[in-house]
């Protein structure tokens, strides 16, 4: 109490409260700033604490020194009760400038310290810094892992943008994902299963087509021989292959589009989400080695070159600029069908 | 995490922030998010504010093409969001009447929907689907532009504390058992309707906002209103039905509002109030009215001038008057009666907590000149009073002035404040 009652006669009796961060270093704080945050102000009515330095107040994790006096200057501006809307506003918008790194720090420890206004501003400036950006942007600034496979990537835009050139290109990408599934699964198992497969040569290229039901039904069946068969099908006449698929596709791609617009929504949502599931998260990554994956990425590169010599860039631009009606005409390797522009309703 | 890189800044805030950074975004950013990494993924799908607005798509001058689009990016983020949607609003001028709109929100209805907003294009109105009328949590409904016809089994919005209707097609005798259907009922605000006469009971009303042509408001059940805005509208038919009215408007509107703090009328509202005989005084004392804003007040007409003198003087803690006036300075039809202003008027009035009075488009007629005489004379803490003359009247603003300077001010303190 002796400390508190003063010896020293000072013009102004101002009262301090003690924090004390995570790192150990203490910090004296003027009490209206301090109790300006909710979490202490709690802390020093519930419990007492903060009074002195040897009873400091332990802040959460989350804050270390900068931050908390970032918070305290924050805390002590607003808790002036005479200032108008106007200034409040104007500190903010100062107050909110500074890096990236640091407003993720300010935001987390605002929010463990329970300062719901600083949330709020903080959070604001993190939206306003994502709006807009393109997704490697926000990767960069953020410094976000880019762990998703490229079809992964697609996915929720495709459900979305509906371009058919990145169903096609999905379409792809799961014929090949199941064959190197089917290979590794071919070099484990000995027995082979008789089994003889008489579906004809458009059987399977209405597979590929996107008749998915089928799909799913020779994907659960373990038949070695068919697989191989398809398998050698696709590896010695690759080329012609992808080229037939795509002029196929192509003569498909008008017709079908308008029914598929409306099965789309219904139909084949269902079966897509559903595919999808099939290529999850859990399932692809715990199957498939790195060599593979690698193995995968090279090959499935080899067939986008083939689908458009610059597909890459094609590809940029369809995820930076959203839905593209029109379809530019695609160069395929060794085809002399150009397709060109396809006409939405 | 000591990474080999950089440390990932943002992804493990807590779902908390993260939700409220994605809210803040708009619509197709926030989806677009969902391929920045894995811990990003799907995200959005658990937001429970969901606004749908122009922005949503990529705009191209072919309109069934934009609105293809934005039903389709609508139907599948409703399609792929989890969880529960707690609001809902669209607001776009490229729907108006589209089947997908009743299933959007036939879905909403099975996710505990609490606040829908509905602003669609004009055009062929949309007409609202009875699934509407089943979202028992719905705490807000804001529509615009639609065709509103609840089923005769609908009791009303238990849970409603806020409706908008502006431009909505419904019979009056649905507004009415709607309003007192919802028991919580606390903000209301109706526009643009034609020629609609109202009783509003709604006990728990605080906010009340009106604009159009009302034939006939009646305040019957509002006893905890705290502030009202109301613009009226009126044609030269439902003025001369008015005059032979003899029930006092002042009383059916004003007369069961005891803690109103705010008041702002518009266009003819103090017209719609002078209308009827008043029974000579008032039983009510409006002792929270702090704010009183009465817009094209015509200074010719006696009957104005008592509506508002009778306002004023019944809310003895009033602090700012801004009325502006809508006389011409042309020559009116009859000499003023200024005699008024000398025998009728109370001496004995002071208003004891105006600091602030506003005066706009005055025209300098006599009677206005008598008000703001009074005003200065009974004003002891007046701080400021500023008027600002019609732009018509060129010539006669030197006269003001001169009349301004002679009057006599109760308060030292005060300021005239003519600004040109």
């Amino acid at each position: 109490m002796s400390e508190a009652g003063m010896t020293v006669v000072k013009p102004q009796m101002k009262s301090y409260i003690w924090l004390q961060t995570a790192d150990g270093s203490i910090q004296q704080v003027e009490e209206e700033v301090a109790m300006f945050c909710p979490m202490i102000c709690r802390e020093i009515i519930q419990t007492g604490m903060g009074s002195s330095k040897n009873y400091a107040i332990s802040l959460p994790q989350r804050v270390n020194p900068a931050i908390l006096g970032l918070i305290l200057d924050y805390c002590r501006f607003h808790q002036v009760p005479g200032r108008s809307n106007k200034e409040r506003k104007t500190f903010d918008e100062k107050f909110i400038r500074m890096d990236t790194k640091r407003l993720c720090e300010l935001t987390s420890a605002a929010d463990s310290l329970q300062l719901k206004p600083l949330v709020d501003l903080t959070s604001r400036a993190l939206a306003r810094i994502i709006e807009g950006k393109t997704p490697e942007e926000i990767r960069e600034t953020f410094h976000l892992p880019d762990d998703l496979t490229e079809e992964e990537k697609l996915e929720p835009l495709r459900n979305i943008t509906d371009d058919p050139r990145i169903r096609l290109l999905n379409r792809l990408y799961a014929r090949k994902r199941k064959e190197l599934k089917e290979r590794e699964k071919l070099k484990d198992v000995e027995v082979e299963e008789e089994r003889a497969d008489d579906r004809s040569v458009e059987d399977l290229l209405s597979f590929i087509n996107g008749a998915d039901g089928d799909s799913k039904g020779c994907r659960t069946s373990k038949n070695k021989k068919k697989n191989r068969r398809k398998k050698d099908q696709s590896k010695d006449s690759s080329s012609n292959n992808s080229n037939e698929n795509q002029k196929k596709e192509s003569d498909t791609l008008p017709s079908a589009c308008p029914n598929d617009e409306v099965s789309d929504i219904l139909a084949a949502s269902p079966s897509r989400t559903s595919n999808s599931q099939d290529f999850d998260d859990a399932g692809i990554d715990d199957d498939l080695d790195p060599a593979k994956m690698e193995e995968l990425d090279r090959e499935v590169e080899d067939f986008a070159r083939r689908l458009n010599s610059d597909w890459p860039e094609r590809m940029q631009e369809i995820l930076s600029l959203g839905p593209e009606r029109r379809l530019v005409s695609m160069n395929v390797n060794g085809s002399l069908r150009r397709y060109s522009g396809l006409d939405r309703r | 995490m000591g990474d080999v890189e950089d440390p990932d800044l943002i992804s493990d805030l807590p779902q908390s922030i993260l939700e409220s950074i994605l809210t803040r975004l708009p619509i197709r950013d926030a989806v677009r998010t969902s391929i920045l990494s894995s811990k990003w993924r799907y995200r959005w799908t658990t937001l429970t504010h969901l606004v749908f607005d122009d922005k949503c798509i990529r705009m191209c001058s072919d309109r069934p093409v934009v609105e293809n689009c934005m039903v389709n990016f609508i139907t599948r983020a409703l399609f792929l969001h989890q969880g529960p949607i707690h609001k809902f609003q669209l607001s776009t001028s490229y729907l108006q009447c589209c089947p997908d709109i009743d299933q959007w929100i036939l879905f909403l209805s099975r996710s505990d929907i609490k606040e829908l907003v509905l602003e669609l294009g004009e055009g062929e109105w949309f007409r609202v689907p009875s699934c509407l009328f089943n979202c028992k949590k719905l705490t807000c409904l804001e529509l615009f532009r639609c065709e509103f016809d609840p089923p005769p089994t609908f009791k009303g919005f238990l849970c409603l504390r806020s409706l908008s209707l502006h431009q909505v097609l419904v019979a009056p005798e649905a507004i009415e058992s709607l309003i007192s259907g919802c028991p919580l009922l606390e903000s209301l605000a109706l526009s643009y309707f034609d020629s609609l006469a109202l009783n509003i009971r709604a006990p728990n009303l605080k906010y009340l906002c009106l604009e159009g042509e009302f034939t006939d408001i009646c305040l019957e059940n509002t006893p905890l209103l705290v502030a009202m805005s109301v613009a009226m509208y009126m044609n030269d038919e439902m003025a001369e039905c008015f005059e032979q009215s003899s029930k006092c408007n002042f009383i059916k509107f004003l007369g069961g509002v005891p803690r109103l703090e705010r008041l702002a009328g518009h266009i003819y509202f103090t017209k719609y109030l002078s209308i009827g005989d008043y029974p000579g005084s008032l039983a009510i004392t409006y002792s929270h009215l702090k704010i009183i804003e009465l817009y094209q007040v015509s200074f010719e007409d006696m009957k104005e001038i008592r509506v508002v003198l009778r306002l004023i003087m019944n809310s003895p803690n009033l602090k700012e008057l801004r009325i502006s006036g809508s006389s011409t300075a042309v020559a009116s039809v009859e000499a003023p009666n200024l005699e008024f202003w000398a025998k009728e008027c109370p001496k004995d009035c002071t208003f004891k907590q105006l600091k602030v009075v506003k005066m706009t488009d005055m025209s300098g007629v006599p009677h206005e000149m008598e008000f703001m005489k009074f005003l200065l004379a009974n004003s002891p803490v007046l701080e400021t009073m500023s008027i600002t003359p019609c732009v018509y009247v060129m010539d006669g603003r030197l006269n003001m002035l001169i009349q301004l300077v002679r009057f006599r001010r109760a308060s030292a303190e005060a300021e005239i404040i003519f600004t040109r």
